[in-house]
C-alpha cells in the first residue's frame, strides 16, 4: 500500500500574534502550578485540610462546562471552514449558534464561579487566610479573567459573524479567538487536577 | 475520521469524570498521583493536538505547548514524590 504523505501547515492555526500571548500566559500560569505544588511541600497537612473547603463538584462542573464550550467554538469553526460561498449565510447562522452557545457556557462557568468565590469568602477565607487560599485565589481569579476576557473576544467574533465576514478561505480572526478559548480550557484542565483533586 | 471532535469531546469528559471521582471518593493516594498526572497530560494534550488544532502545524509549534505541559506536570510530580529534605 503506499504510503499517504501528510504534508503539514507551517504556521499554527489563527493569526501568529496569538500564539506569543499564548506562550506567555503557559509561562506564567505554569510557574503559578510550579510555585503551589512547591509551596505545598512547606505544609502539606495545611494544604489538605484548606483543599477540604473547596467544592470539588463544583470545579467538575466547571471543568465539563469549559471542555463542552471548547466543543462548542471548534463546531462553529468547522461551519464556516467546510462551508462553500453558495450557503455562507446558512453556514454564518450556524456558526453564530454555536459561538453563542459557547458563550453562554463561558457565561455559565462565570456565575459558577462567583457562586464558589461567595461560599468561601462566607466560611471567612481570603487571599490572606493561608498560602493554599493565597494560590487557590490567584489562580482562580486571574483564569476567571482570562473567561470573562475570552467571553468578549467570542463576542467581537459572532458579530462579524451574523455580518457574513468570515467565509471558507478567511477565518483567521475566528481561528484566533478559538485558541485563546482553548488556552482557557487547558489552563483549568491543570488548575482543576492541582488545586481541587491532588492532595 | 468523521466524528474525530466529538470522540475527543467524549474522551475528556471521561477523563474528567475520572479525575473527579478519584477526588471525590478520596482515592487520591501517592501512587495515584502519577495517574491523575498523566489523565491530565493526555487531557492537555487533546486539547493542544485537536481543539487548537497543532496535530496539523510543523512539530516546532506543537512541541511549544506540549513541552510546556509535561514540564509543568512533571515538576508537580517531583514536589510530590521527592521526599522534603530535613
Amino acid at each position: 500500500m503506499p504510503k499517504v504523505l501528510e504534508i503539514k501547515e507551517p504556521y499554527p492555526p489563527g493569526d501568529f500574534a496569538i500564539w506569543i500571548v499564548i506562550y506567555i500566559e503557559l509561562l506564567t500560569f505554569g510557574l503559578f502550578f510550579i510555585g503551589y505544588a512547591f509551596s505545598r511541600r512547606l505544609n502539606v497537612q495545611m494544604f489538605n485540610d484548606s483543599q477540604l473547603f473547596l467544592d470539588k463538584t463544583a470545579g467538575f462542573i466547571d471543568t465539563l462546562i469549559l471542555i463542552t464550550s471548547s466543543y462548542f467554538i471548534v463546531k462553529a469553526i468547522q461551519s464556516i471552514k467546510n462551508s462553500n460561498r453558495s450557503d455562507i449565510s446558512i453556514s454564518s447562522i450556524v456558526a453564530s449558534k454555536w459561538l453563542l452557545a459557547t458563550m453562554i457556557f463561558g457565561g455559565i462557568f462565570l456565575i459558577n464561579k462567583l457562586l464558589e468565590f461567595s461560599d468561601i469568602f462566607s466560611q471567612g477565607f481570603s487571599l490572606s487566610s493561608n498560602m493554599f487560599f493565597m494560590f487557590y485565589f490567584l489562580l482562580t481569579m486571574f483564569h476567571f479573567m482570562h473567561v470573562l476576557l475570552g467571553i468578549i473576544i467570542i463576542f467581537t467574533i459572532r458579530q462579524k459573524v451574523k455580518i457574513l465576514g468570515y467565509g471558507p478561505t478567511d477565518y483567521v480572526g475566528m481561528e484566533t479567538g478559538a485558541v485563546y478559548w482553548h488556552l482557557v480550557d487547558l489552563l483549568w484542565i491543570v488548575l482543576f487536577a492541582l488545586i481541587y483533586i491532588l492532595r | 475520521m468523521k466524528k474525530k471532535f466529538e470522540v475527543i469531546w467524549i474522551v475528556l469528559m471521561v477523563l474528567s469524570i475520572f479525575a473527579f471521582l478519584l477526588g471525590y471518593l478520596k482515592l487520591v493516594s501517592s501512587s495515584l498521583v502519577s495517574v491523575l498526572l498523566v489523565s491530565t497530560f493526555l487531557k492537555g494534550q487533546l486539547v493542544i493536538d485537536y481543539f487548537m488544532g497543532l496535530n496539523e502545524v510543523k512539530l516546532k509549534y506543537r512541541i511549544i505547548p506540549t513541552l510546556w505541559l509535561s514540564i509543568v506536570l512533571f515538576l508537580v510530580a517531583a514536589a510530590y514524590y521527592v521526599p522534603v529534605g530535613k
